[in-house]
């Protein structure tokens, strides 16, 4: 059994800053990786306002902050993740990107370290060859925003060792989150799930079965989910949304993870979503 | 509390029926819970005062209000008794040919221009006012259960609804407190459209291995903000009612997202059809995980 005690994270944006902090909050060193000196400040200052944020509502004090802050440093010098036992991939979801990133870390972390990858929308058994021991990658996907999703999955990729997996199913329930293993597929659990569904809902408000409205209260009532299925769209953006969707549906070819053309065309208009205040249900008065 | 008071039939005494007739007495209408027997009348009642009682013991209501309330629902097995109504509610069977049976014979009772009600869930509207002589007056209104807690209905028109019928309509649940949606007289309506096809991706997703009963119950609440797990909640509704209303829908829209997955069948072939039998997708005696 591994602690993994001493963590990398790629990638200092929200998701990095996000999984940075969670793990750093459970007393481990952090050191996360970025191009350059400016993201790593914008990913500290995130990570900072997140926590001044948590002590004007009360959940933590100064001390703790400066505790977490403390056991996070930056690094652009992949040189200086030397030592790390585990190493998580948030950096930009491209292919290529990942691969060449998995090659140079590898190579400096040496054979014990497991490493991981938040990728949400790429195959964790292809990234995996990108490292010279594929048994000791996985999947270790955190939902948006890291601090405050408690789900974590943990994907097996076909060449992933399943003590690997324990130690990270462990780790994931140490760092307070409730991990699940789930199989190397588009989507994984979670996104395999919800993009079929989020696009029926879209295809259905444009065939008019009833206004966006009706639909998120008809869920939310009827169901008793916490967001109605536009509003949630609106909330991860529709260009997201289309991005993780379009490349599921171009890894199975399965017609329920085609993006319909609604939203193609709000993602065109650039009416998509909260961050743009146009959406399904943003700027429109309930 | 309504500022119209109306006199109103639900035909059906069953646990829609009758949490119908608690959301209309509640709202201060006379309501006439209708059933084919006095027994199942009195069963309907029985379910009436429970649920009155409970409000009462919780402080929802004061025991007079309870009392008033319960004392506003009279049972009959006459049609003839639903004459003065201005609008019935049918929350019987979910079964096409029993409602197109009943709501001719309700229509030669009760006036022209009375509102006839259905509650279905998974039936068409038009084809259920096919049978009547003015289906303009025929508005779909499907309640949740439990009826006397959930405050959604969704209101679909059939072909041949009348605008000033579903406006009528609408203005009747609102003034009772209920949360109205329009939606379009389609299979599954809103919920069930969105719902069983849900229902049946998790089944799926079990079925493929992706991951186990427990951890996909853990995880879509963890991530979803779901109140509870697919598994859970399915070992609530029961597998037979879930093939049921999953292949009823599959029937109309021959779309196979629709269709009951085979380990439905499977598990309705063990008995496991969930809490009901003790035995589901988990079991109840000793709270362990079955199966996965």
């Amino acid at each position: 059994m591994s602690n993994f005690n001493k963590v990398a994270v790629l990638g200092f944006g929200k998701m990095g800053g996000g999984i940075a902090q969670v793990v750093a909050q459970s007393g481990r060193e952090v050191i996360v990786l970025d191009l350059n000196d400016a993201a790593i400040e914008a990913g500290r200052q995130r990570v900072s306002d997140f926590l001044n944020d948590g002590i004007r509502r009360g959940k933590i004090d100064g001390a703790r902050r400066d505790e977490v802050l403390a056991r996070i440093t930056g690094t652009t010098d992949v040189a200086g993740l030397a030592g790390v036992e585990l190493v998580i991939e948030a950096a930009a979801e491209v292919r290529e990107i990942k691969r060449d990133l998995f090659a140079r870390v590898a190579a400096i972390v040496g054979d014990e370290a497991v490493i991981t990858t938040n990728t949400s929308a790429i195959s964790v058994s292809d990234l995996a060859t990108s490292v010279p021991r594929p048994e000791r990658f996985a999947g270790l996907h955190f939902f948006n925003p890291a601090q405050l999703m408690k789900l974590v999955e943990v994907v097996g990729a076909l060449q992933s060792d399943p003590t690997v997996i324990r130690d990270l199913v462990a780790f994931g329930e140490d760092i307070g989150k409730i991990a699940v293993v789930v199989k190397d597929r588009p989507g994984f659990l979670i996104n395999s799930l919800l993009m079929p569904y989020l696009n029926d809902v879209v295809q259905e408000l444009d065939d008019g079965l009833a206004s966006a409205e009706d639909i998120d209260t008809a869920i939310k009532l009827g169901l008793g989910y916490k967001q109605g299925p536009l509003e949630l769209l609106d909330l991860i953006g529709l260009d997201v949304h289309a991005h993780a969707t379009h490349a599921a549906y171009e890894a199975t070819f399965d017609s329920r993870f085609a993006p319909p053309p609604l939203l193609q065309a709000m993602v065109h208009a650039g009416t998509i979503g909260n961050k743009s205040g146009r959406g399904f249900r943003a700027g429109k008065d309930a | 509390m309504t500022q119209n008071i109306r006199k109103v039939a639900v035909l059906g005494a069953g646990t829609m029926g009758s949490g119908i007739a608690v959301v209309a007495a509640r709202a201060g209408h006379e309501v006439r819970l209708y059933d084919l027997t006095d027994d199942k009348v009195a069963r309907g009642l029985d379910i009436v005062h429970a649920f009155f009682a409970k409000s009462a013991k919780l402080g929802k209501l004061s025991p007079e209000a309870a009392d008033a309330a319960i004392a506003r629902i009279v049972g009959t097995t006459d049609l003839g008794d639903l004459a003065p109504v201005e609008v019935a509610i049918e929350a019987v069977f979910e079964d096409l040919a029993v409602k197109k049976d009943l709501l001719p014979r309700l229509e030669e009772v009760i006036a022209p221009d009375a509102l006839i009600h259905t509650n279905t869930s998974t039936l068409s509207v038009t084809s259920i006012a096919s049978t009547v002589k003015r289906p303009e007056r025929v508005v779909g209104t499907h309640y949740c259960n439990p009826a006397a807690l959930m405050k959604l209905v969704e209101v679909a028109d059939g072909r041949h609804t009348a605008p000033s019928a579903r406006d009528r309509t609408l203005t009747f649940l609102k003034d009772m407190g209920q949360v109205v949606v329009v939606t379009k007289d389609r299979p599954g309506f809103i919920l069930n459209r969105f719902l069983i096809p849900w229902e049946n991706s998790c089944i799926r997703a079990l079925e493929a291995g992706l991951a186990t009963v427990e951890s996909i119950d853990a995880a879509v609440p963890a991530a979803l903000g779901h109140p509870m797990g697919p598994f859970k909640l399915l070992d609530i509704v029961g597998m037979d009612v879930h093939h049921q209303v999953a292949s009823r829908l599959y029937e109309q829209l021959r779309d196979p997202r629709f269709a009951p997955p085979p380990l439905v069948e499977r598990m309705i072939a063990a008995g496991d059809l969930g809490r009901k039998t003790g035995r589901g997708f988990y079991t109840y005696d000793d709270n362990r995980l079955f199966g996965s």
